[in-house]
């Protein structure tokens, strides 16, 4: 009975061997394949209370949704201190230097940038807030040096993301005083799906000044249509009954 | 041996029906719906990347639901199976024990197979009910998911025969899920460790199943198609997973 038991254990080494064979080659092959497209650990610089939320982002493999969840907290953030202080405005019975319009979120948010790149740090792959971070940093609250910081982030991850670039350019320009310019630079963006709304809002704007009032016209219909921040929607449409009557330079 | 597909395929489908007709599934599926309803707010919330947030939580809460009722229904399977004498009704048949495993396997795996199917359809309906088209590459997202998921079933089932209770079975699986998705930190940290650690370090990469590999929903802002190299892998582990399972169920007395 017991060298039946033996004999049943010895037939199933081949099993075992089978077994280990066979994952040794998932293994090996998986190692020599699998290059990580994400930042090294050592490169996430977290936030105050966000160590959980990156935890549960690498241990589930749901870099995107926790990247996702980052760039809700940056809107609530950014939009957070202009609301005060349209509060603020309206408590005191004036909306006098309210900033809702091209200046709008043109405060001081000093946690701005550590919360944009740390979206790029989780998904590098989020050109969106990496463009709407840069926007936000270079044309609004007007610290270019961050903006081009986070935009050479983006890059190292995407050094082929011609938008970077793009929105590179065009603070280059912002810096050496040439509007126009900047509008051009932006131009191709506005087509692009991941081109945030604010730059949209700075293109039509800066078209606007340098009176080309047509194309501002175009870009502040495409938002009203395509947006879905009601703040932006309602300031295009306003821009546009503004430009109805207006004729081109 | 000649019989052992056919054999393996109607467990599989008794074993798939049973765990459809099973009351937590039924749980588990209004849970997914709210859940998945309940992502609206948070993409909502996102304004203008609503899209991208709908699909990005609605895939994640899709793997995870199903990850969670795969394990339960792993980790309770045979023992449920052992406890209840069935399982002596099944091998006292001509019944293979390979075919037996292979369809318990199969059987998970298709109920896997169909909550993902099923959730996918909620999912599309919500993002057409918002307006926006399938997210790129969704079919691959799932399929990913899905051999994910089928890796950690075939580990599951070797858990379970070693292990004494179906908690112990959920908790060294949820480990083994969450060790797989570190495989790259892993990686990462035994490129920069010296000497034995950085060998010992490259020794577990090796053990862990590496289930980036299969992540394409979150494959760098891009969902893109699984490579060769991943399937291959991915059948590696589920073969070795099953074959050590083989081995230990070859080795208990019914």
């Amino acid at each position: 009975m017991a060298g039946a038991a033996t004999a049943g254990r010895a037939r199933g080494l081949p099993l075992l061997f089978a077994a280990l064979l066979a994952w040794g080659a998932g293994g090996f092959a998986a190692y020599k394949e699998y290059r990580s497209p994400f930042p090294p650990p050592g490169e996430i610089h977290v936030p105050p209370q966000g160590a959980a939320g990156d935890m549960f982002a690498l241990a589930f493999g749901a870099r995107r949704v926790f990247a996702d969840l980052w760039f809700v907290r940056l809107m609530q953030y950014y939009g957070t201190a202009d609301l005060s202080e349209h509060e603020a405005h309206a408590a005191g019975g004036s909306h006098q230097g309210c900033s809702h319009g091209a200046d709008f979120g043109g405060g001081n948010y000093p946690l701005f940038l550590p919360l944009a790149r740390h979206i790029l740090e989780i998904d590098p792959g989020f050109v969106s807030a990496g463009l709407y971070g840069a926007g936000a940093l270079a044309f609004n609250i007007n610290r270019t040096t961050e903006a081009e910081e986070l935009l050479a982030y983006g890059l190292r991850y995407s050094p082929k993301e011609w938008k970077y670039l793009n929105v590179l350019a065009a603070i280059g320009y912002s810096k050496a005083g040439n509007p126009a310019a900047v509008a051009e630079q932006i131009q191709p963006l506005l087509k692009e799906p991941e081109c945030p709304v604010m730059l949209k809002q700075l293109s039509a704007f800066l078209n606007k000044k340098a009176g080309n009032y047509a194309a501002a016209a175009v870009i502040y219909a495409d938002i009203a249509a395509t947006s879905h921040d009601a703040a932006y929607v309602e300031n295009a449409r306003r821009e546009l009954s503004r430009l109805a009557g207006r004729t081109e330079k | 041996m000649r019989n052992f597909l056919p054999l393996a395929w109607a467990v599989a489908v008794n074993s798939f029906v049973e765990s459809v007709r099973h009351r937590f599934f039924t749980l588990f599926s209004v849970f997914a719906f709210t859940a998945i309803y309940a992502s609206l707010l948070a993409g909502v919330m996102a304004v203008d990347q609503e899209a991208r947030v709908l699909a990005d939580l609605g895939l994640a809460l899709m793997e995870l639901t199903a990850l969670a009722y795969v394990l339960f229904q792993v980790s309770s399977s045979l023992l449920k199976e052992a406890e209840t004498k069935t399982i002596y009704l099944v091998f006292s048949r001509p019944v293979p024990r390979g075919a037996y495993l292979a369809g318990k396997m199969g059987g998970v795996m298709l109920t896997a197979a169909f909550m993902l199917a099923v959730m996918g359809c909620m999912h599309l309906a919500l993002l057409s009910f918002r307006g926006f088209p399938p997210p790129e590459a969704y079919a691959w997202a799932l399929a990913g998911s899905f051999f994910k998921l089928a890796v950690i079933t075939a580990f599951a089932f070797f858990v379970s025969l070693f292990s004494t209770s179906s908690v112990s079975t959920l908790v060294i699986s949820g480990i083994m899920w969450t060790l797989g998705h570190f495989v790259s930190e892993t990686r990462f940290i035994a490129e920069q460790a010296p000497g034995v650690k950085a060998a010992l370090l490259k020794g577990a990469i090796l053990l862990i199943p590496n289930l980036q590999l299969f992540n394409a929903r979150d494959a760098a802002g891009v969902t893109g198609a699984l490579s060769p190299t991943a399937v291959f892998s991915g059948a590696a582990w589920i073969l070795a997973a099953y074959f050590a399972s083989l081995w230990l169920l070859a080795r208990k007395e019914f």
